[in-house]
Parts: structure tokens; sequence; C-alpha cells
């Protein structure tokens, strides 16, 4: 899932260690209106984004500008190096198979120009991915709970926004199969760590 | 799980209706009705056309696209090196009567349903050897559009065998070569420009697709009645023979039926350019079969994730067939052979230039505009816009690789070509409806039709 800053926030997290208990406990919270934060799963989960109501990504957007990037500086470079448009052709003539020097020559540019849309935008959704996801060289290591690098499925709620008492979320959670219920406390932290 | 998970199929069987019978069998009758009409009113028009041309003579160079700079640039080399084809092609290369016409009208709509047929075949193969679930669904619609492949195929043979002499300049070259001037070049090709490998190499391979189509439909109804993997296995090693017999069979059928139009030209990527064609579109009428069958009720397990799927692939095809396009364009105008360009230059002239830019306009341009979108992958209604563009635009393509070495300068579109469409598109639908009629809607024992049920896409 898309990575959200949670080195300041107070979570109540469950543990799992199935995925369909994982997808049903997230329906089940839903269904008596609590919202879920977070999932941290080590393998995808068939449908959990949807179940949870993750929006539908930006990131294609940015992959829009990075290829109209692309395909503008493929453009520019050839019509500045082969052609005359911007008046430079003459200081170095390249004139390949007795073809035009104007704009008529813009067949022999699709490939390039195809080649550095999809390069471009291969780059820039790479660069934007990791970005998004918080995964930058330097950055503070924000993992909830050490089990979720393992085999453990993590659910997480935040308490401020909840609509029920926090023992009743502990019975629900627990009865959809969670193995452990807590708290992580970030104003007195010895307790959990 | 927590949502809804099929787990039970419902048995769903069409009904061809009598309604149905009667709608396919009257576009047939108007179709040919409209052909017959048109046939007439060509063979008066041509012959009015042969007096006037015969007071006044023009010489074929004032018909080209003065517009097109490219061309005219070369206009005069090219001219120079290749004035036989040319004056070949634009005066009626050979027995070029209105007949020609007529059959090449023919051929263009009987190759093009030809394919959907063949393309259906090969949809059902490449996902049993990709061991592809979601289109399980749907598995029995493109197994329904290859039942077109007999039918099609004979109808196909018929413009070769008695329109031969009129489609293909080498086939008349080589039956009355004793009033001909010699072409060294179709001497050169005889080996394999002639009568028997025409006559005999599709039958061959049509055949051989065939037998093996009709293995995999058994398989697949028995399947439907006894279950087990065992028919699954084996369907995996027929598809994966089909598909290797037909990459190799299908470059030769396509030369030998279109390729060979323009017999002095060639062009090493022709046969993949086909495929691409032949992908396109059958994934497109794929998915207006289905949405069809889903609006009079059946099919109801299919919604808009595995037409989602579907129109992805019409979107990605549509793209595949601009590469290759390309590739076989880009090469030939860069390097500007005169031996090679005369294809394209025959293609520049007033006559097919508009239909030669609506070609890549229609089949790569606005389908990608058109589709590139979610929710127009989910909408009915623009899904059914860009595959009519794609549908249309890929007609026009194989117009475009006919005509203009059929008839040249005297090619059109009008009742003829029109009418033998409407009469192909009745029989495709008849043939095509009376097969789904045939088996269960959903093959419920495949191994992986849940999955298919189950599909989703994701957000």
């Amino acid at each position: 899932m898309a990575a959200k800053n949670i080195l300041k926030k107070n979570l109540l997290i469950g543990i799992f260690d199935d995925g369909d208990k994982l997808y049903d406990a997230v329906v089940n919270l839903r269904e008596r209106g609590v919202e879920v934060f977070d999932c941290y799963t080590p393998y995808p989960v068939h449908n959990l984004d949807r179940a949870m109501g993750v929006k539908r990504s930006r990131l294609v957007f940015g992959a829009f500008v990075c290829g109209l990037v692309g395909f503008l500086c493929g453009i520019t470079l050839q019509l500045y190096t082969m052609t005359d448009t911007f008046g430079t052709f003459k200081s170095w003539p390249m004139i390949i198979g007795g073809k035009p020097i104007d704009w008529r020559v813009i067949p022999s540019f699709v490939p390039v120009t195809f080649e550095l849309t999809i390069l471009f935008t291969a780059f820039g959704m790479g660069i934007l991915f990791f970005a998004r996801s918080r995964m930058v060289h330097g950055i503070e290591e924000d993992l909830i709970d050490i089990r979720q690098t393992d085999d453990r499925l993590v659910l997480a709620i935040e308490p401020d926004k909840l609509s029920m008492t926090k023992e009743e979320l502990e019975t629900i959670v627990k009865n959809q199969g969670a193995l452990d219920f807590y708290e992580r406390n970030l104003n007195n932290t010895d307790e959990n760590k | 799980m927590g949502h809804h998970y099929i787990t039970q199929l419902p048995n769903e069987r069409y009904k061809f209706s009598k309604r149905g019978r009667l709608v396919t069998g009257f576009l047939m009758i108007v179709g040919l009705l409209i052909a017959g009409f048109g046939a007439l009113r060509l063979q008066d028009s041509w012959q009015a056309d042969n007096h006037s041309s015969e007071l006044h003579e023009n010489p074929h160079t004032d018909n080209y696209n003065s517009e097109n700079h490219i061309a005219s640039t070369h206009a005069e080399n090219v001219d120079h090196h290749s004035s036989t084809h040319v004056e070949n092609h634009s005066e009626g290369h050979h027995s070029t009567g209105w007949l020609s016409r007529v059959w090449a009208a023919f051929l263009v709509n009987a190759y093009y349903f030809f394919l959907f047929a063949v393309g259906g075949l090969f949809f059902v193969a490449v996902n049993y050897v990709a061991n592809a679930g979601w289109a399980t669904l749907i598995k029995r619609v493109a197994e329904s559009m290859s039942s077109y492949i007999p039918i099609g195929f004979v109808l196909l043979m018929a413009a070769v065998y008695f329109g031969g002499e009129h489609l293909y300049e080498w086939l008349y070259y080589n039956n009355h070569k004793a009033d001909l001037p010699a072409d060294h070049l179709l001497d050169d090709k005889k080996w394999f420009l002639n009568r028997n490998w025409l006559y005999i190499a599709p039958i061959i391979f049509v055949t051989i697709w065939y037998a093996l189509r009709t293995v995999i439909r058994r398989l697949s109804l028995k399947e439907d009645h006894e279950g087990g993997l065992m028919f699954f296995n084996k369907s995996i090693r027929f598809s994966a023979a089909f598909i290797v017999i037909f990459a190799f069979t299908f470059s030769v059928f396509s030369w030998l039926i279109m390729m060979s139009i323009d017999p002095h030209w060639f062009s090493t990527i022709f046969s993949v350019y086909n495929f691409a064609i032949m992908f396109v579109s059958s994934v497109t009428v794929i998915t207006f079969i289905t949405i069809f069958l889903k609006g009079q009720g059946y099919m109801n397990l299919v919604d808009e994730e595995i037409l989602d799927d579907l129109v992805k692939f019409m979107f990605g095809f549509s793209i595949f067939w601009a590469y290759i396009w390309l590739a076989q364009f880009l090469l030939i105008w860069y390097a500007n052979l005169p031996e090679e360009s005369i294809y394209y230059y025959e293609r520049w002239v007033a006559k097919y230039y508009p239909f030669f830019v609506a070609n890549i306009l229609m089949n790569f341009f606005l389908p990608f505009l058109v589709l590139i979108a979610r929710y127009a992958k989910r909408n009915k209604y623009i899904t059914l816009f860009g595959g009519i563009l794609i549908l249309v635009g890929h007609w026009l393509d194989i117009y475009l690789m006919v005509m203009p070495g059929v008839v040249g300068e005297k090619a059109g579109i009008g009742p003829l070509e029109i009418g033998f469409g409407i009469f192909f598109l009745g029989l495709f639908c008849y043939v095509l409806r009376h097969s789904l009629s045939k088996a269960d809607m959903y093959p419920k024992n495949h191994p992986f039709v849940l999955e298919s049920a189950n599909h989703e896409v994701g957000p």
C-alpha cells in the first residue's frame, strides 16, 4: 500500500497470520464504520485495496508528465540536430538518404522520439514510485511491527478517529482471528518497545 | 472469503431464435443484391469510361498527388527505374475489366472475415498455452468464431480459383506468357509464385488448422460432460502444436493470398503485419459478440472486469499493429529503393491517399485516444465506438492491400464492396450463432472457469 508517514502517529495494531482473515477483518470493520489507517502485508492480498477503500493512485498523471517531457526532449533534440527548424542546421549538416531538412523528415524521428518517451517515463516512474513510497536514501526506518517483514500481516487503525471504544475494537479484531492486538503510544514509548 | 465468491455456474445455452436466423439470412440476401446492383452499375460505367479514355488519353503521372512532397521529390527517380510497373498498374496491369473489381471486392471481404475465424482459434490456443484463466468464460465465443473457418475458406478459395487471373498479375503472366513481354522478376519467382503453390498450399494449411481446431473443440465439449484435468492438459499440447504450425503456415498463406497481388514487391514483415490485423480485429469481434450476448441477457457472469481486459487487448494490439505498420513503412520510406517504394507510391496517389491517412488514424491514433482511459474500457458505448473504428479501419487496411494492385486507379468504395461486406457479415453471424447454440455458454468443467468468474482487475 502507499506508504504513509507513521513516525509520529499513535496507532492501534492488530497482527494476523493469514491474508483472508485480514481481508475479512477490514471488511467487517468498515461495515461498522471504522476507517482502516493502513495494512502492511509481506505479500499482496487480492482486493484488499478495494476493501480498504484506497483511492486510485495519481501516479498515472506523473507518468503522463514524464512521457510528455521525454517526447518533447526527443522531438526537440532531433529538430535541433537534424533539421533547420531552429536555424542550427548549417553548422553541421547531416543529410541522410537524401531526405529533406524540414518537418517533412518527421517519420524518421518516430523511433528515437518513442524511445525517449519510454525512457523518461520509465525512469520518472521509478523515481516517483520510490519517492511516494518513502523509500528514499537516508530516511528513518518506520516499521510498525518487526513481524511484518517476516510472515505476519499488520492492520493499523488510528485511535483518535474511532467510533467505538478500544476494548470493543479489540474484541472485534481478535474475533476475526488476530494473533495480537496492542496500542502503539508514542507519548510513553518505552511501554511498547 | 467475505465477498461474494462465485462457486456455482449457471447452465446457459444460446438459443438461435427464428428471428436471428431471419435477420442473418436477410443480411446475406440484401448484401448479395447490393453487390449485384453494384456489379451491374460498374459494368456500365466501366464501358462508358473506356470510351472516354480512348478519346483523350491522360498520361498517368497527372494523377499523382502533388501535395505529396516526399513522393514527388523522388517521383522522377522512381518513374525512371520502374516505369514498366507504374504503367502496368495505372493502366490496368493485365485483364483489368470490371470483373477485376468484383473479385477484388469479394477477396477483401472474404479474407477479412476469414481472419476473424482464424483469430478466434488463435485466441483460444494462446490462452491455453499461456495458462491464462481470465478469458475462460468467453472461451466459447472465440471457439464459435473458428467454426467459420471451413465456409469462409471455401469462399476465399473460390475467389482465388475463379478470379485468380483477375487478382494475381503473376498468374495471368504465367498463363499467357506467349502474348506478353518477358518479366524476368516473375520468371525468377516462378518456383514459388505458381499455380501449384497458390491452389494447393492454402488447402493443406487450413486443413491442418481446422483439424487441430476440431480436436481442441472436441476436447472442450468432452470436458463439459466428463470433467477432469486430462482434457485441459491435452488441449495445451494441441494448442502449442497449433501455434507453432500456424506461425509458419500463416506467413506463407499471407504471402500467397495477399502479398503476391503485388508480385514485384515484397516485404519481410508482411506476414507479421497480417497477423497484427488478424489479432486486433478478432479480439475486437470477441468483445463485440460478448457485449451483444450480454445485451441479449446471456453471459451475466461476464462483467466489466473481463471486458476491461479484452479492451486492453484491443488497445494494446492496435499499438502493436502501428508498430509493425511503421516498421514496414519506415524502412521502405527511408531506403527509398524504387522496387520497394513502388508499393507506397501506388498508395499515395490521389485516389488512395485519403484511405492511406484514414488507415493510420482509424487503426492507431483514434483508438489510442479513445480507449486509453480506464473508464473508456469499462464503458460499453466508448468501447463500441473504439471497436468500430478498429474494425472499419482494418477493413480499409485490407482494402488498401488488395485494390491498388488489382484495379489501380479505377477503384472506389461503392455498393459492390459494401454489399459483399454485408453478405459476409450475415454469413459470419449465422455460422457463429449456429455454433454458439451447439454448446453450453460456459465451459463449466474447465479448471480456470471459477478464476475467470471471480476475475478482478483491481481499483
